[in-house]
């Protein structure tokens, strides 16, 4: 290691002279807040986790519905129009009533 | 930590219950050592109770961590040294070194350091460690925190391996750094005051 250099040291020995005077005691009421503080953020983990999951979830599924319906519009917008499919659903509702 | 009859173990025991009270004792016993650390590492524009807030905080995170291979005033010396490196390198740029921003008795005194090999005179005291501050703001964060734990706080290689957790073979390298750093930075200022 190398040795300090001369000026630097001059100035350093002056500086150690100053000497800190200022109170080394926690503020008051410090330790209550971070003893607070800190076991708030150790619980929060899980709720945190599960807050953010719920959320990714609900992205997720919105997504999911939306991709179904681009999907199936073709098919969704001709059950809505078409007068065929009218019949045929009726056609179907009448063998189930009457099976003979 | 004045409180030499601190039942160290017998409060982790409870922080470890999550006993809050004990939680309380601990930050109270363990803020002189926090807060000198945190004063002499502190960035600026930034409150030393927010950055030792944030190191009992840290320290309460990683508390399971601990397994007594060190004493515990080295474990959260360690925690509160790389949290205010953390900040410092934060910060970025250093504030560049200027003749025109030092106050009148600074720059009195740097010129009378820089032009004759006399030593400071008491009454100077209080601008030297201005100056030195100034001065130790141009270095890395970790070369920094080496050379005032070194030449300002008088620690060994030893004692600054402790605190920081780095070997003592990096602990020289970076005081080297930071001495030869110095030096040039002393060559310019002279080359400036000339010019």
């Amino acid at each position: 290691m190398n040795t300090p250099d001369p000026r630097w040291q001059r100035l350093a020995a002056a500086a150690r002279q100053i000497h800190d005077g200022r109170d080394t005691a926690a503020p008051s009421g410090f330790a209550t807040r971070v003893a607070a503080h800190a076991f708030a953020t150790v619980e929060q983990p899980f709720s945190a986790l599960l807050a953010r999951f719920s959320w990714r979830a609900l992205g997720v599924a919105a997504l999911l519905a939306l991709g179904s319906v681009a999907a199936n519009y073709s098919a969704i917008s001709a059950l809505s129009s078409g007068s065929d499919d009218d019949s045929s659903s009726s056609e179907i509702i009448n063998e189930m009533i009457n099976p003979s | 930590m004045a409180d030499e009859t601190f039942d160290l173990a017998g409060c982790l025991e409870r922080v470890h219950r999550r006993d809050q009270a004990a939680a309380r004792e601990l930050v109270e016993h363990l803020h002189p050592l926090v807060i000198r650390i945190v004063r002499a590492h502190l960035p600026r524009r930034m409150s030393e109770e927010d950055l030792s807030q944030e190191i009992f905080l840290k320290m309460f995170t990683r508390i399971e961590q601990y397994k007594g291979a060190v004493p515990f005033s080295h474990w959260v010396s360690r925690i509160a040294v790389t949290t205010c490196i953390d900040q410092l390198r934060a910060q970025k740029r250093r504030p560049e070194f200027r003749w025109a921003d030092l106050s009148e008795g600074e720059a009195g005194l740097l010129d009378s350091v820089l032009t004759n090999e006399r030593a400071v005179a008491p009454d100077d005291a209080l601008a030297a460690s201005e100056l030195v501050h100034k001065l130790l703001g141009q270095l890395k964060p970790e070369d920094r925190l080496v050379v005032q734990l070194l030449d300002l706080e008088q620690k060994s290689i030893v004692e600054i391996s402790q605190i920081t957790g780095w070997k003592q073979s990096l602990v020289k390298v970076r005081a080297f750094r930071a001495r030869r750093k110095l030096k040039k930075l002393f060559e310019e200022l002279k080359r400036m005051e000339k010019s």
